[in-house]
């Protein structure tokens, strides 16, 4: 277990490195972003002593420098615009998006799983078919157009819920949260619901092949032949090997969740992550867009990481250090 | 005395869109408390499809059209889902041929073993466990608390499907149904639970179906055999009638195929003198699997953070010559290295350590001088005739791909060219189109052949060759390559489990165990006087028709 983690640490510290080498020269070829930020009458002394304070006049590989030593210290500077600490500012909108992207993961798999199953124990029913049809739509349909078309529906014409932003939030260590209140619960059920809906699509996909799989498998028959009650067999004979795949998929994908629910919260002026690097960029704060992708690799080796175990919890044929047991 | 099991003009199809398979065709047998029954035949004969529909567990498409199915006063197929479930486990109980895939890999032998008393029975946790522990032990498994604790894929095959016939025999049934229980196993781990299987029945009393194909293990265990085809019973009676004295020509055919150590002369054995001279010399050959540690795994293991990655010693010291025109087979278990020798010999794998030589030259490192010639020199067939042929190849393409590579033939030549290969293993250019799910397991097996033969090779090295196929067919496919020998002076290395072929096909043997070889020599001197212990374990757990000469 320990060397897992020590080799998963020295891969992740190599990723990292080398996505933050990517970043920089990437942001670097945009433009100069004093063109931006500057007043358009500024003299050119004026610039010049922006782009000095900047550390814009330096060359290319001196600002590396400068943003590998900074980042070492977990400090990727202060964003242009808002003139703090771009990390301070990230992890401010970090629980938002959080808060959106596990409500939708819990929809998906609160949602998918039992529809998956039954579309795959009973697959030449009406209904399985209807199920199987109706979950090719759900990862068909754009986001941004549920989104628009919820907020037509239960919005502007029914009034039932709200629209735009979080509502009331409360805090818990100092992180605001809007499932706990009413208020904040139906400010989220809108937008969890648009993340959630190619992802409800996806379980059910999963879930239903893995069932099919498993339910030609010999141990099923050896479970039929133990005479065992049908209920049994498929709460824990099927579903526990069928689930195997549906969480490698779906762990994998909640980095994804996280990082690109930039059209949900677009869509539902939901302060997020999402929303701030779509300013960002259009402001080119330099900075600020940094933070967010090197958040993002983070999280995204963070939920890697976190998935790799959980195989290895359920699934007892796998184990972390690749020797067999 | 009254029968146990009264099965009636059982009929059981397949139906399909376009057509319906009679797959069992009007079965009659019944089988008396404590009885011993083989079922046997070929695949497709509807053994398997009549011990499921006994136990109720046939599945859409396939049907149970009429039939009676009484056991034990209990008509089996008037009875509800529900009445059907209590009786299975309680009544009647099945083992399945494949214990690498019959328990569940995800739960643990007791949540598998316990939840079968508790389907059944109010126990309390306590007694299921016991009784558990009690059953693992009555089949021979030694340490049962512990083995309870672990998942499948911490037992070895064997040990599996001990578990599950301990499972089967949990709650006493009067009845168990196996197919091809052993059929998955090694000769010595057969032979252990066919002694075990029998004793156990003969103590609880408990009555026996023994779905095979293998009629040599029915002459160890059945008291009465039946023996189908296409659907249909051919020939009933007891174990010594049907093997010794059978009447059915198709029974008779099927004892025929059974390969047998014939004298010398029908064999058309070429004689190998020592004179001969050696084609393929493997000399101290060693081959490990498994990385070794860089420079950093070893720092890190100095530092306690990681353990020695698992190293096997697949071939330990092999010393083999096999000589122009022998047939030489190599025997052993699963895990024994016979494999892993055979592709060490055509150059597939590199040796950790040793020579490895085809004609007096170490030819199959790569980018020596004559390492294609030599590769094209030694060609292999492997076990799976299903898996080794590319599925979205056409025939022609999957025997005229090499030639072509190698400039044997010009494009414009091919289709002559695999003709005459097909022709040789007895198929017809007219399928040169067809893909391979179209064949059957024989045919695609003579495909594989072919596509070996098609770069003119020297050495054929068959890897379980005819393993996966029936024994009728078997018996062809061993007359082909009788016949493809004499006509190319090839050499093979026969790499096979199955002893009572081995005898019958080749002229040298060398035994492995454990990655060793332990020993070597003319087949007919090994299996008349063996010298070392575990060929002779071995040759005694062969089962044997003739076995039932001196009972």
């Amino acid at each position: 277990m320990i060397g897992f983690l020590s080799k998963r640490l020295a891969q992740s510290l190599l990723v990292m490195l080398i996505m933050s080498a990517l970043v920089f020269v990437a942001v670097f070829a945009i433009g100069n972003p004093v063109d931006v930020l500057i007043d358009p009458r500024a003299t050119q002394a004026e610039i010049n002593a922006a782009m000095k304070a900047l550390g814009l006049d330096q060359p290319f590989w001196m600002q590396y420098k400068t943003f590998l030593a900074n980042l070492v210290k977990g400090d990727v500077g202060n964003s242009w615009v808002y003139n703090e600490s771009a990390l301070k500012i990230m992890m401010q909108r970090l629980p938002a998006t959080l808060e959106l992207a596990i409500s939708a993961l819990v929809i998906a798999i609160v949602v998918g799983i039992p529809l998956g199953a039954y579309a795959g124990l009973k697959p030449d029913t009406p209904s399985a078919r209807f199920i199987m049809g109706s979950s090719i739509l759900s990862f068909s349909v754009p986001a941004f157009w549920v989104g628009l078309m919820l907020i037509v529906i239960f919005g502007v014409k029914l009034h039932w819920l709200p629209i735009a932003g979080r509502g009331e939030t409360i805090s818990v260590f100092g992180i605001p949260f809007s499932f706990l209140t009413l208020d904040g619960l139906s400010h989220l059920i809108l937008p969890a619901f648009t993340l959630s809906l190619s992802r409800i699509g996806m379980v059910i996909r999963l879930v239903r092949s893995g069932v099919r799989e498993v339910l030609g498998q010999d141990y099923i028959k050896f479970a039929r032949a133990k005479g065992l009650k049908e209920s049994r067999i498929v709460r824990v004979h099927v579903l526990k090997n069928a689930l195997i795949p549906v969480i490698t998929v779906m762990g994998a994908d909640f980095a994804g969740l996280l990082t690109f629910a930039v059209v949900t919260e677009t869509v539902f002026a939901w302060p997020g992550m999402g929303k701030l690097i779509i300013d960002s960029i259009a402001m080119l704060d330099r900075p600020m867009i940094v933070a967010y992708l090197m958040v993002t690799v983070l999280i995204f080796i963070l939920v890697n990481f976190i998935v790799d175990v959980l195989y290895a919890v359920i699934d007892p044929r796998i184990s972390l250090t690749g020797a067999k047991s | 005395m009254s029968a146990l099991l009264r099965v009636e003009n059982l009929h059981t199809h397949v139906v399909l869109k376009d057509q319906t398979i009679k797959a069992v065709n009007g079965v009659s047998f019944s089988v008396a408390p404590g009885e011993i029954v083989g079922v046997a035949g070929e695949s497709g004969s509807g053994k398997t499809l009549t011990g499921m529909s006994i136990i109720g567990l046939t599945q859409s498409p396939i049907k149970i059209i009429s039939g009676n199915i009484q056991l034990d006063g209990d008509d089996l197929r008037s009875a509800s889902p529900e009445t059907l479930r209590k009786l299975r486990g309680q009544k009647i109980a099945m083992v399945f041929q494949d214990p690498m895939m019959t328990l569940n890999p995800v739960l643990r032998i007791d949540v598998q073993m316990m939840e079968m008393i508790n389907a059944h029975e109010k126990v309390s946790k306590s007694e299921a466990r016991t009784r558990c522990v009690t059953a693992l032990a009555k089949v021979g498994i030694p340490e049962p608390e512990r083995r309870l604790h672990q998942y499948p894929h911490e037992l070895s095959g064997g040990m599996r499907q001990r578990v599950a016939i301990a499972t089967a025999m949990l709650l006493s049934p009067k009845l168990i149904i196996a197919d091809e229980p052993t059929t998955a196993l090694d000769v010595t781990v057969q032979a252990q639970i066919l002694k075990e299987m029998q004793a156990l029945c003969k103590e609880n009393g408990t009555a026996l179906i023994w779905i095979t194909h293998d009629l040599a293990v029915l002459a160890q265990i059945a008291d009465r055999i039946v023996i189908m085809y296409d659907g249909k019973i051919v020939e009933t009676g007891t174990a010594k009638q049907i093997l010794l004295k059978p009447k059915h020509t198709y029974t008779q055919s099927l004892l025929a195929s059974l390969p047998k150590a014939a004298p010398d002369a029908d064999k058309g054995k070429h004689i190998v003198t020592d004179s001969a001279p050696t084609l393929i010399k493997l000399t101290n050959v060693h081959k490990t699997f498994g990385k070794q540690s860089g420079l950093l795994g070893k720092f890190a293991q100095r530092l306690r953070l990681t353990t020695a990655p698992l190293i096997t010693d697949a071939v330990i010291d092999a010393n083999i010559d096999i000589k122009r025109g022998e047939i030489f087979a190599l025997v052993g278990e699963s895990g024994s290295g016979k494999s892993t020798l055979g592709r060490l010999a055509c150059g597939l794998l590199q040796p950790t350590g040793g020579r490895v030589e085809y004609n007096g030259v170490e030819s199959f490192r790569p980018k020596t001088q004559n390492a294609k010639q030599a590769r094209l020199a030694v060609q292999m067939v492997f076990q799976d005739p299903q898996s080794s042929l590319n599925p979205r190849m056409r025939v022609l393409d999957i025997i005229g791909q090499a030639p072509l590579a190698h400039g044997l033939v010009s494009r414009a030549n091919l289709e002559d060219y695999v003709s005459k290969q097909l022709e040789r293993v007895g198929l017809d250019i007219s399928i040169k189109d067809r893909f391979p799910h179209e064949f059957s397991g024989g045919q695609r097996q003579r495909i594989s052949i072919a596509r070996a033969l098609a770069v003119n090779p020297k050495v054929l090295i068959l890897d379980e060759a005819i393993a996966s196929l029936d024994v009728s067919i078997q018996a062809k496919i061993l007359n082909l390559l009788a016949k493809l020998r004499n006509e190319l002076e090839l050499t093979y290395i026969f790499i096979s489990h199955d002893l009572g072929v081995v005898e019958h096909i080749s002229d040298r043997v060398a035994v492995m165990q454990k990655g060793r070889i332990v020993e070597t020599g003319p087949t007919r001197e090994i299996f008349a006087n063996p010298k070392h212990i575990y060929t002779q374990t071995l040759l005694n757990d062969v089962p044997r028709i003739d076995a039932l000469n001196h009972i």
